[in-house]
């Protein structure tokens, strides 16, 4: 599987990507991104098959790289990993079609439940 | 709806605790200190927090050495890289980055249900000079969180948070 981590944070990608391994989800192909722009760029070249994306990120925040992915027919699973974990939060990336939120600091569990649960890979 | 008279909320040490155990990868202790007084003797690393029309609400104030601590572990750098730093009196651009990142996140802990939303807008890093309106709000006396806190495998520092 191809997972696409956009986060403007170049420590919190590699976090990221420990914490998917250390929830028995290593082995992937990982591609990065540094904000939104990039990562609608990289979904449409790349072809990921799920994307974990911060939601503040500069140039093009996370909510509208998924509403531009979104606009565009691309139906590619997306997740939030964010601090921003309030229910307005929540609200607004279910209603913008995320999968799943997952707010910093997050644990290994997090991870392994919120792709688990929405039956992205197998558990 | 009540516009400017919510209160911004001021993180307890239990959720303080909570979100460094959690970004750093390990059970962080905590205790409750003196005011961290900052003086070009004591630099401290200074995360600016803003609501949405960009006023200043808080501060969260890092001394050197827990500024160095938290943004080694957060990315499971070995403990020889914070010596340099330690000596030289301010951090390098990887622990600077790092540390950004840690107090990113850390504006989780004041939005809670019913407080304004704050987001990190500058980080002022150990070393380079503090503006003088910054070092003002560092020195706020009232509603503050003053902790020792120590990072296991690294070591002690002194954190504020500061409502403004």
């Amino acid at each position: 599987m191809k997972i696409l981590v956009a986060d403007d944070s170049r420590v919190m990608r590699q976090i990221v990507i420990r914490t998917l391994r250390q929830a028995g989800h290593g082995g992937h192909d990982i591609v990065e991104a540094e904000n939104g722009r990039q990562a609608v760029e990289l979904v449409q070249t790349e072809a990921p098959d799920l994307v974990l994306s911060d939601w503040n990120m500069p140039e093009m925040n996370g909510i509208d790289a998924l509403l531009t992915l979104r606009g565009a027919g691309n139906a590619v699973p997306f997740g939030f990993v964010t601090s921003e974990g309030s229910d307005e939060m929540r609200a607004r990336a279910e209603q913008a079609g995320a999968a799943f939120l997952i707010a910093k600091p997050f644990t290994p569990e997090a991870f392994d439940e919120a792709l688990t649960g929405v039956g992205l890979v197998a558990s | 709806m009540t516009v400017g008279a919510v209160e911004t909320h001021l993180p307890g040490p239990k959720e303080v605790r909570d979100l460094l155990s959690g970004l750093l990868g390990r059970e962080v202790e905590l205790r409750t200190a003196p005011p961290l007084v900052v003086s070009r003797k004591r630099p401290a690393s200074v995360g600016v927090y803003v609501d949405a029309r960009l006023v200043v609400r808080a501060v969260i104030v890092c001394d050197l050495p827990l500024s160095a601590y938290a943004a080694a572990a957060i990315a499971l750098l070995p403990l020889p890289t914070t010596e340099a730093s330690l000596e030289a009196g301010g951090l390098d651009e990887t622990l600077a980055e790092n540390l950004h990142e840690v107090l990113n996140v850390a504006a989780s802990m004041f939005n809670v249900p019913d407080a304004p939303h704050l987001k990190l807008h500058a980080l002022h890093p150990a070393g380079l000079p503090l503006p003088g309106d910054v070092h003002g709000r560092t020195l706020t006396l009232g509603r503050r969180e003053d902790l020792a806190v120590d990072v296991p495998g690294y070591g002690s520092g002194r954190l504020s948070v500061v409502l403004t």
